[in-house]
């Protein structure tokens, strides 16, 4: 991806980052400048304020558990009380994304109690790390107030951490950002490895999911890489970085495009097009017991 | 040359100051298209487009759901194009060809890794900010 260069005059990290045009220094390690690469025929194509990914929400590896009849299990969650532990802001933001994760498990099985012990340890890390806006006290009455209302709690849940992401890109706090999205995605594939070795009968969409998570786990690592040398950062990164070249890099995806169909009346198009993810049953193993050690040592 | 130092400063973070408040009245914009049946990804997704550039997104989009993508740039909608492709570059859809969508639904029947661009459409807009929103259906 081509990141736009200003002159470097205003680019040798003289100014604090706030403008929206990312820039780049001439100090860069090889997997910073890796992750600037650009594809030479978009040279209009723009990377603003860093590489843009979008790393898919862990509410949609939890809808996939309820359906495939997964039961709800509270073991498999970070305990509330675990947040004393969590002192460097790393800690906290990894973790911020852990929990948030197990908030939509938690509603989406409809555990109320469950529920507000994860907003409020939810809302504690958004204090301590600056971003209490989003987690407000008048979102708490919001939450208590709709507390039988499983979409009015999703939908409060997602925009509160909407709202946490905005704030921290306003705020060229793109690291703390990352670290939250990263968590919450460690979180959702944890659910699904646990739950693949558990008492699900059909395995295969969860089999399916897992091996769907190679591109996200790259466009991952792409995200984080800028801040490889930070403190707190590295030891993660390459946990991912192994995760992905042992074990989802011998994940085959097979992808066949069909044309799409629109319904231009209800502004709905179908993506026909089909993905199959081949997971070997080594693999599959090899990726559920690394998994389980990146998240257990992220929640420690 | 401390003062114009100082000064270069202080126009720059005015500017951006000025641009991410305009970042935020427009998301807030976006969202009305976002109905309670749709939950956000917990992601904010914008860029600072100048002229004919093209800002890139990659997504992955989960088979057997419902998404809801939202762009919008300015206080109208209609004013920014923006455009999916599968990683084979076939173009899935685009909103030019639904008169300027401010959003629009995607039914996807398998997962998809996909490409998300977006540009200003109104050929004399020199500047604007691009901001995605991605939902799905609960």
């Amino acid at each position: 991806m081509q990141i736009k260069k200003l002159g470097s005059w205003l680019c040798i990290g003289l100014l604090p980052a706030l403008i929206l045009v990312s820039c780049t220094g001439n100090n860069k390690s090889e997997l910073e400048q890796e992750a600037e690469k650009i594809d030479s025929n978009k040279s209009n194509i723009v990377s603003v304020g860093g590489t843009m990914f979008s790393i898919p929400s862990p509410i949609q590896t939890s809808m996939l558990l309820k359906k495939s009849g997964a039961p709800y299990s509270k073991a498999m969650l970070n305990v509330p009380a675990n947040v004393s532990r969590y002192s460097t802001a790393v800690k906290k933001a990894l973790n911020l994304g852990i929990y948030g994760a197990d908030l939509g498990y938690v509603i989406l099985y409809q555990q109320t109690q469950d529920a507000i012990g994860y907003l409020s340890t939810v809302k504690k890390l958004g204090d301590e790390l600056g971003v209490s806006g989003a987690f407000s006290e008048s979102l708490l009455k919001r939450f208590e107030k709709n507390m039988d209302k499983q979409d009015s709690l999703m939908s409060l849940s997602s925009e509160a951490f909407r709202s946490s992401d905005a704030y921290l890109k306003n705020n060229e706090r793109l690291d703390a950002s990352a670290l939250i999205i990263a968590g919450g995605w460690i979180e959702g594939l944890y659910f699904t490895t646990q739950m693949v070795n558990g008492k699900v009968k059909d395995k295969t969409p969860l089999i399916q999911r897992i091996g769907e998570q190679k591109t996200t786990l790259e466009n991952l690592i792409k995200l984080l890489t800028p801040y490889y040398q930070q403190e707190g950062y590295t030891e993660f990164i390459d946990a991912l970085i192994d995760l992905a070249s042992s074990e989802f890099d011998r994940v085959e995806i097979k992808y066949n495009y069909v044309k799409p169909t629109t319904d231009e009346a209800n502004k709905i198009t179908t993506i026909n097009s089909t993905t199959e993810a081949i997971v070997a049953p080594d693999v599959l193993k090899n990726i559920s017991e690394k998994v389980a050690i990146i998240r257990n040592s992220l929640v420690q | 040359m401390k003062k114009v130092f100082l000064i270069i400063t202080i126009v720059l973070v005015g500017s951006s100051v000025r641009v991410f408040a305009q970042c935020d009245t427009i998301a807030s914009i976006c969202e009305k298209h976002l109905t309670q049946k749709y939950v956000s990804d917990g992601q904010q997704y914008r860029a600072l487009l100048l002229n004919k550039e093209v800002a890139e997104f990659n997504a992955t989009l989960f088979g057997g759901t419902t998404y809801r993508l939202a762009a919008c740039t300015g206080l109208k909608d209609g004013q920014l194009e923006f455009s999916i492709f599968d990683k084979q570059r076939n173009l899935l859809f685009s909103n030019i060809e639904h008169k300027n969508a401010p959003y629009w639904d995607f039914k996807l029947i398998s997962t998809l890794d996909c490409t998300i661009e977006a540009q200003l459409i109104d050929a004399n807009a020199q500047s604007g900010c691009a901001v995605l929103l991605i939902s799905f259906k609960q």
